[in-house]
């Protein structure tokens, strides 16, 4: 997992976190609402406007979003094998519009932005007892920053196993890597309370 | 800095790691040296109060570890022996602001005083670069700026420069050398701390020496052998 963030300064990277992620969601909900071709066409040249404005540049952007870009099209051939061209076409409009705002939005907000807001998100559920909000916001961010981590020592445990020449298998991959993280844990745990990051309130 | 311990001692699971050890800490540049398993890291992380005595007292500026911990810990700032471990946000001056965080500054003087430590240390450049992605060498510097962001009195480092090359291990020693603050390292690099003004040496959980680190170390010198 990568941060899908992109330094800039467009206008979009200077709007204010919350403004944005509200505004995506709205939008989300307001593309179920049209149900004909133009409004939605439009919808999808405005979104990819929006994404134009970031100056990505079009080999990268093609690069993020073509996973995503297929997924849409298989499911809007679908669409076109059981239904109308008609209703293929608005569900290919409708999703590569919210693909490519949601996409827009994630580039233009980092990560630490993203982690403040969840955990403004999370202080009702402080409220009733059940949470530390900030906790919440740590937690994600601690999830991006390791899981690269993580994968590089599945790595080196593999190569380590190619390396003897053993066959690697579940088991003797999994031991290794449980402990070596378990350890990592401990250690990120420890640095959490040095660096005094959980002692707010 | 006003380091005590009072016949602090450290057990893990009835083991002692550390035997009752009296002494006091005021130098500004403190050198620890001994064999692997000798209890140096359990020492240092005493004086944070990441381990805690279990039976006397370590008591750091007057704060007892065991009743003030939060106080202790906004005292002394530590870098791990795996600086990469520390590192807890993906993007290295996010990473910096979170330890800012408890200060309810506003986003202009904590993006300042991120920049500000950035660049003290030459790494301005690294400032929306991944961590995961950081070289040994940058990621101990990028360790001593999320820690000293937060301007503790007392630094203490973990073989910081361990697992460097030669090169990162000279950008290091520099950028120890240039450090204002009271610094206790641990270290196999003798050369790193050799012009310190204390140098303690531990050998099974006991203090060896301790004193003018050229007597210190001829002292690891023959129990080594
Ligand atoms: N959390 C712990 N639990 C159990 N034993 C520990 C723990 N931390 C350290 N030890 C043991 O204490 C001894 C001293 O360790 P340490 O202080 O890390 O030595 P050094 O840093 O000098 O290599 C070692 O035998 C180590 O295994
Ligand atoms: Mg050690």
């Amino acid at each position: 997992m990568k941060t899908l963030y992109v330094e800039g300064d467009s206008l979009l990277h200077r709007l204010p976190p919350r403004a944005k992620l509200l505004g995506l969601a709205a939008a989300g909900i307001a593309l179920f609402f049209f149900r004909s071709i133009p409004p939605l066409a439009l919808a999808a040249l405005l979104c990819a406007a929006i994404y134009a404005s970031l100056g990505i540049g079009l080999r990268h952007s093609f690069a993020r979003l073509r996973p995503i870009f297929l997924t849409i099209a298989v499911v809007a051939l679908f669409t076109l094998l059981v239904g109308s061209t008609e209703e293929a076409a608005t569900v290919l409009l409708r999703l590569t519009s919210l693909m490519l705002l949601a996409a827009a939005v994630t580039a233009a907000t980092g990560i630490g932005d993203f982690i403040d807001e969840i955990t403004l998100a999370a202080r009702p559920l402080e409220r009733i007892g059940l949470v530390k909000a900030a906790d919440i916001g740590l937690s994600i961010g601690l999830v991006i920053r390791f899981v690269p981590e993580i994968l590089d020592r599945y790595r080196a445990i593999k190569d380590a196993h190619y390396a003897r020449g053993l066959k690697p298998r579940i088991l003797t991959l999994a031991v290794p890597l449980i402990i070596l993280t378990l350890k990592n844990a401990d250690e990120i745990a420890a640095a959490i309370d040095a660096r005094g990051i959980r002692t707010q309130k | 800095m006003d380091i005590r311990f009072e016949e602090a001692e450290a057990r893990f699971e009835g083991r002692t790691v550390l035997h009752p050890l009296t002494l006091s800490l005021s130098e500004r540049r403190i050198g620890i040296i001994g064999l692997n398993g000798s209890g140096k890291t359990t020492f240092a992380r005493m004086i944070n109060g990441l381990v805690t005595p279990s039976a006397g007292h370590v008591v750091v500026n007057g704060f007892d570890t065991v009743k003030h911990g939060e106080k202790v810990r906004a005292e002394s700032g530590f870098i791990f022996q795996n600086p990469q471990n520390q590192i807890i946000l993906p993007i290295l001056k996010e990473d910096i602001a979170l330890g800012l965080k408890s200060r309810k500054l506003s986003r202009q003087q904590s993006d300042a005083a991120v920049d500000a430590v950035l660049d003290r240390f030459g790494i301005s450049h690294l400032a929306t670069r991944r961590a995961h992605e950081l070289s040994g060498g940058e990621l101990q510097l990028a360790a001593l700026a999320s820690v000293l962001v937060t301007e503790p009195d007392i630094l203490i480092m973990d073989e910081p420069t361990n697992q460097l090359d030669l090169k990162n291990r000279e950008l290091v020693r520099r950028t120890i050398e240039g450090l204002g603050e009271n610094i206790i390292v641990i270290s196999h690099d003798l050369e790193l701390v050799e012009d310190f003004d204390r140098m303690l040496l531990f050998h099974e959980g006991r203090l060896a020496a301790d004193g003018p680190p050229a007597d210190t170390i001829r002292r690891y010198r023959e129990l080594a052998r």
